[in-house]
């Protein structure tokens, strides 16, 4: 059984259709890139599934439950985690308390919930931060804060929203380790939304495209990128008339 | 256990903060042997009264960010329902008390429920209209004394009693609320680090995330506002029997709801000590004002004019309040 199962899914934001009629289904264990030009109904998609956007029709369901008429809250109960785009993290919490946040999800105690924390943030290698307030790190550092507060809830899945984002390559390099190290070690199943394609390309194990809020391509990274109806949603028709599709 | 261990910890404060706070309480326990009128005692009642409605808006209101102005309304159903209990029935302060909370409770569910549909500023104003509701059925119904209020009529009991806390002398009084205010910052204390003083800081952050990490939203808010009513509604019932006499205008008024806010926002909302530091500063600020400026020299309503000022003052320089300041301070001179 699949472990999330998007069947047809339409979100309309009045006369605008964000998403349209979008199919996914995703296995356990899979990390599976999101791309698309600005505007493509990533995000939109994200809200949708976990439950912060009512859907217009289509279903979702995920671990074997139709999740698609739960609240956000409850959708993040049964294991589904994400992140967000723009998210400056409390001005008021400590790293460590804002993955306290997150693991409070599982346990009533604060000691367990601050033990959680505390293994999460060594995992990541954050645990040299976790007295400072989010505010006070770089963006990298803050990036990585919100994966480790989702991580604080034990997801099965988990939507990770342009994490890499406004990083310098060391910090990408940082980055991938990290979703790699969440992916591989901690056996999370990973769908990213990511504009920066040598992290998409580099740690998915298959790749899926949107454009105006439809689905246009799917595959492995090596074919989706010579793929043609991809270059012409990022490049424009022009492009692929005169080059015949090829980017090299 | 650990709820104990964890209310007794004050351990993530400075150890300066620590030992003015210690100076403080023991200034607090020892105030009634040394000699002072009792203007000065009544002052610090009102200060330990206010601190505790502080402490409660502050659960909602500061580590929660949901700005509450109508806290009166649960003021004057403690207040109420101790007066009415003892007045017809010669129920105890102890058992009309938890009774009185009982009712502000439900009473805050049913008005909490709806209202946390709303955000920010209708929020408030919506808390506001609720209380002047309450006030205005108050002053007509006759059972509770309408607009004339209730009166508790000292004579009929032999001070001290301690069942019905009536007394003659009010160092009793401040013994009762001061232990009042231990346990309330107790509870506080407890409260800021519990799971529950942790997603009301994620929601005031920012809400969809707060709901992405499992936080029921609306319902987290509704029980806090709960636990606010419940501080307030028994120093109602301590205010009750202290006062004596209770009308729908000074237990239920919007100018008691702003107090409350004010206070806890002056000292610093969100924090542990702030609304203590806020009554610190404006209830003596408030006797004395009106005593000397406004009964002796005339100026009447100067303390409302001040309190005007405090508002205007914190929104522009220091939404955080005094508290915001002293962290400000102590972490610029970490960096």
């Amino acid at each position: 059984m699949a472990l999330l199962e998007i069947h047809g899914l339409i979100k309309d934001f009045g006369g605008l259709r964000a998403n349209d009629d979008i199919s996914i289904t995703m296995e356990r264990g899979e990390l599976v890139g999101l791309i698309g030009p600005n505007g493509a109904g990533k995000t939109t998609l994200f809200n949708c599934v976990s439950g912060l956007h009512p859907v217009t029709s289509g279903r979702v369901m995920f671990d074997g439950q139709d999740i698609t008429d739960l609240k956000a809250h409850e959708v993040a109960r049964l294991g589904l985690a994400r992140t967000f785009q723009v998210y400056v993290a409390s001005g008021d919490l400590n790293v460590e308390e804002n993955v306290m946040v997150g693991c409070f999800m599982r346990t009533r105690s604060p000691s367990r919930a601050r033990a959680r924390a505390n293994e999460i943030l060594k995992d990541l290698n954050l645990h040299d931060v976790s007295e400072f307030r989010v505010s006070e790190l770089t963006v990298a550092a803050q990036k990585r804060v919100t994966m480790a507060t989702a991580l604080g809830s034990d997801p099965k899945l988990l939507l990770l929203d342009e994490v890499a984002a406004g990083l310098n390559p060391s910090e990408i390099e940082e980055i991938m380790a990290d979703i790699r190290h969440v992916h591989e070690d901690m056996g999370v199943t990973v769908m990213l939304i990511e504009h920066v394609m040598e992290l998409v390309m580099k740690v998915s194990d298959r790749v899926i495209v949107l454009d105006s809020g439809k689905k246009i391509a799917e595959g492995d990274p090596e074919t989706i990128v010579e793929d043609p109806r991809v270059i012409k949603a990022y490049l424009g028709e022009r492009y692929v008339r005169e080059h015949g599709g090829d980017i090299g | 256990m650990e709820t104990i261990k964890n209310a007794l910890d004050f351990s993530d404060s400075p150890r300066i903060d620590l030992t003015i706070a210690g100076l403080v309480a023991l200034f607090l326990l020892v105030f009634p042997i040394f000699p002072h009128s009792a203007f000065a005692m009544a002052t610090m009642i009102q200060f330990l009264m206010f601190s505790l409605y502080g402490m409660g808006w502050n659960t909602i209101g500061g580590y929660g960010g949901q700005v509450d102005l109508g806290k009166a309304q649960y003021v004057g159903i403690g207040a109420y329902t101790t007066a009415v209990m003892l007045i017809r029935w010669d129920v105890p302060f102890w058992i009309s008390m938890p009774i009185g909370m009982c009712f502000a409770v439900i009473w805050s569910f049913i008005i909490g429920y709806p209202l946390f549909r709303l955000k920010g500023h209708y929020f408030a104003i919506a808390t506001i209209a609720t209380t002047l509701v309450l006030k205005d059925i108050f002053e007509v119904w006759d059972f509770v004394g309408a607009a004339r209020g209730l009166e508790i009529s000292p004579i009929k009991y032999i001070p001290p009693d301690f069942l019905r806390l009536i007394f003659k002398q009010d160092v009793y009084y401040y013994y009762v609320i001061l232990g009042f205010f231990f346990l309330g910052i107790l509870y506080v204390n407890w409260f800021r680090r519990s799971r529950l003083g942790f997603q009301l800081r994620s929601i005031k952050d920012n809400e969809d995330v707060a709901q992405s990490l499992g936080i029921n939203v609306h319902w987290a808010k509704v029980k806090t506002y709960a636990i606010a009513t419940a501080f307030v509604s028994l120093v109602g019932s301590f205010h009750a029997c202290y006062i004596k006499n209770i009308e729908p205008e000074d237990t239920m008024s919007l100018d008691l709801s702003i107090l409350i806010a004010l206070m806890a926002m002056l000292g610093g909302a969100g924090s542990l000590w702030g609304p203590i530091i806020g009554a610190g500063i404006l209830i003596p600020c408030k006797s004395y004002l009106k005593e000397w400026l406004g009964a002796q020299v005339g100026l009447v309503g100067i303390d409302l004019i001040i309190y005007a000022g405090i508002i205007m003052v914190i929104s522009a320089f220091e939404p955080r309040g005094i508290w915001g300041i002293v962290e400000k301070v102590r972490r610029r001179k970490r960096s």
